[in-house]
């Protein structure tokens, strides 16, 4: 694997990170607002924009690796979106929560490295 | 968890969907863009000439009906919660690949496998808990 490709695969990963949190941040608000506030289309908007560039990093991606070794590189996610959940939307987070979401990223990367 | 929708509205039917959805196309995607793969071209690396795929095309109906519903269960159910569960893929794509793609699985990627299910059942297990407080 080239730095060029791991740069691209990183950049897949922020992109959807920072996509999911927008929706899930723009899904809270319409609990109490519904769609109608023009904060809601903003943040669903971006987080839309985000995974679609995310989205074509990976289809450019799977032209040249296996998915069953790229796929798993998403894994990583999970603990990096548990962690931004609890400090950016304040989500509670619990040890069992944690150990859980290192496990499946620890199983994710066992995964993507043979 | 404000009101509590029951039947095709649960979130967490909805999560399972939107879990199903994302495994068929992530196969579709891999099988359409190997088939319109052209490594040489520079504008490959954009990923866009897989769109000349009709599986991509598949793959792109059946992302729209995850990611629908995916909002669904972002209205309900916690981020750190959700987002762990959902990585039950990272366990079907492999699997996935196994059987319709022949790809092969070594004995470390199913040691993986088993510790992102041992990781899983840390998350769902509160979930039952949770659920019943509600």
């Amino acid at each position: 694997m080239t730095p060029f490709a791991l740069a691209l695969i990183l950049l897949a990963l922020v992109t959807f990170v920072a996509g999911q949190i927008f929706l899930k941040h723009a899904m809270e608000s319409t609990s109490q607002a519904g769609f109608k506030k023009s904060s809601v289309a903003v943040r669903l908007s971006v987080g839309i924009l985000l995974m679609t560039i995310s989205f074509f990093l990976t289809l450019g991606l799977l032209q040249r690796f296996d998915l069953s070794y790229l796929y798993p590189f998403q894994g990583l996610s999970v603990i990096i979106i548990s962690l931004i959940a609890a400090a950016v939307l304040k989500e509670t987070l619990t040890w069992r929560l944690m150990i859980g979401a290192i496990l499946i990223t620890a199983g994710v990367v066992l995964v993507s490295m043979s | 968890m404000r009101d509590r929708p029951s039947g095709f509205a649960n979130a967490w039917l909805q999560l399972a969907l939107s879990v199903l959805c994302v495994l068929a196309s992530e196969l579709l995607l891999k099988r359409g863009a190997t088939e319109v793969a052209d490594p040489n071209s520079a504008l490959s690396w954009t990923g866009i000439n897989g769109l000349t795929s009709p599986l991509v095309w598949w793959a792109i109906l059946l992302i729209i009906v995850s990611f629908a519903s995916w909002l669904y269960v972002l209205r309900y159910i916690p981020l750190s919660v959700a987002f762990p569960l959902s990585r039950v893929v990272d366990v079907l794509v492999p699997i996935g690949c196994w059987i319709f793609l022949g790809e092969i699985i070594s004995t470390r990627r199913w040691c993986g496998i088993a510790l992102v299910i041992i990781g899983l059942t840390l998350v769902a297990k509160p979930v039952a808990h949770f659920e019943e407080k509600l």
